[in-house]
């Protein structure tokens, strides 16, 4: 097969990659790109643990061809904290006890990361609404739900 | 993954001409939520993938004077963020904030949703009772068809291997402002419907001056209930028995399957309850 020549961002740092036309983004992150914070879950767009930011929203990478990306800004879990400051997301999932067995977890704190930005005063109802494509098997959703709701309360009074 | 050929066309026209080139192999995609698990499924084989979404011609929302158009690369997340089809098609906006999830609505786009042509498609339901028009184009020709004529079967249309949609437009009009939609699903996130329905209404002197009613998952395409619309059509809003008469004619005339989703007999039971609620809503 012809490889596609593409050149994006990721975490703020440039890359270019020769990619085959039927990888999948999240193949790329994790296999060329060694960035295994993001999760291959089911392959078909149902359980929401592969998602990663594109251009800021949030999108599934199981569901993304690695050609599509080309000349645009990724953000994966990986590039969320600034050095050792994890993002106040992050820190409120750990105060919460929202992260259990984790692998949820980098999807999960994507999407509500992009919540926030559309909405930072979201009631419970509509927290639950925006994040419903995202599952955890554990069934920690209410940890999940209240570490958001602790997040935008945070960033409300900082 | 099985490979396949990808292109990545910058203009309506390269399109078309790739289309007149590759006829049956070619398979257009844009938000890919639905060819890429269909490729894994091994249902798409040794096509060549013509990745339309860079070609910014054919996305965006714009309000004319009588009219809404609407690109089919438009995101149905796009679709829940304008003030336009809140306002002109209040019936679309509705069914694309009950639309899979929020990140797949980043994806998701309308045209693909259409030709895609599911039973349940999400998109489909409220554009019939908007009565939408499809710009189809091909290289030689370009044809204007209502989208009640569009489907023919479970994933058939009437596009021919050469043609694409190239817009998708509704009127502007008092009917198409009054609409609701209903989703019934499994569950909240991901639901493909077991049945749902889209009523678009004008009330005149307490008359219905006009109807439209369509339903998703209760025929072999998304479909016009036209026998109910003719029953309801001109009858007085309030009269006695109106509704449990329209129920009854609302069950004669959907055709549903039973799948893992739900049985045929009760997907024709509940299309009467959902016409009941979408109709009390609106009056």
């Amino acid at each position: 097969m012809k490889k596609i020549e593409i050149e994006f961002t990721i975490n703020g740092k440039k890359r270019r990659l020769s990619v085959k036309p039927n990888d999948l983004l999240i193949n790329i992150i994790r296999n060329d790109l060694f960035l295994t914070g993001s999760k291959y879950g089911c392959g078909i767009g149902e359980c929401g643990a592969c998602t990663v930011l594109l251009n800021g929203e949030p999108v599934l990478s199981c569901l993304t061809l690695a050609a599509t990306v080309d000349g645009k800004e990724i953000t994966t879990i990986e590039g969320l904290a600034i050095g050792d400051e994890l993002h106040p997301m992050q820190k409120a999932f750990l105060k919460n006890g929202a992260v259990q067995c984790g692998f949820c977890t980098p999807g999960m704190i994507l999407t509500a990361t992009a919540l926030l930005k559309e909405n930072p005063n979201s009631t419970e109802d509509e927290i639950r609404d925006y994040m419903r494509g995202n599952l955890c098997r554990c069934t920690g959703y209410i940890q999940i739900v209240k570490a958001i709701k602790s997040c935008e309360n945070n960033l409300e009074t900082s | 993954m099985v490979p396949f050929k990808y292109i990545s066309p910058k203009t309506k026209n390269e399109v078309l001409e790739i289309l007149k080139e590759e006829k049956v192999k070619a398979c257009i995609v844009a938000g890919c939520t639905n060819v890429l698990p269909n490729i894994r499924d091994k249902k798409i084989v040794s096509k060549v993938l013509v990745d339309i979404s860079d070609i910014e011609e054919l996305r965006g929302i714009s309000k004319e004077k009588d009219k809404v158009c609407i690109g089919p690369l438009t995101t149905i997340a796009e679709l829940t963020n304008s003030e336009a089809i809140s306002k002109e098609g209040e019936v679309l906006y509705q069914a694309a904030e009950q639309f899979a999830d929020p990140i797949v609505r980043n994806n998701a786009t309308v045209g693909g949703n259409l030709v895609t042509a599911s039973p349940a498609a999400d998109m489909a339901v409220p554009l019939l009772t908007l009565d939408a028009i499809l710009k189809i184009e091909s290289i030689e020709r370009k044809r204007g068809v209502r989208l009640k004529d569009f489907f023919i079967g479970p994933e058939k249309t009437i596009l021919r291997e050469d043609e694409m949609i190239t817009g998708i437009e509704f009127e502007s009009s008092n009917i198409n402002k009054n609409g609701c939609f209903i989703k019934l699903g499994l569950r909240k996130a991901m639901a493909i419907a077991v049945a749902s329905i889209a009523v678009n209404l004008e009330v005149r002197e307490n008359k219905i001056a006009q109807v439209r009613i369509a339903m998703g998952s209760v025929a072999p395409t998304p479909i016009r209930l036209t026998v109910v619309e003719g029953f309801l059509k001109n009858k007085e809003v309030n009269s006695n028995g109106l509704i449990e008469e329209a129920i009854n004619k609302v069950r004669e005339e959907v055709d549903p399957i039973s799948d893992i989703r739900a049985s045929a007999e009760y997907r024709r039971y509940v299309s009467g309850i959902l016409f009941k609620r979408a109709f009390n809503k609106l009056t």
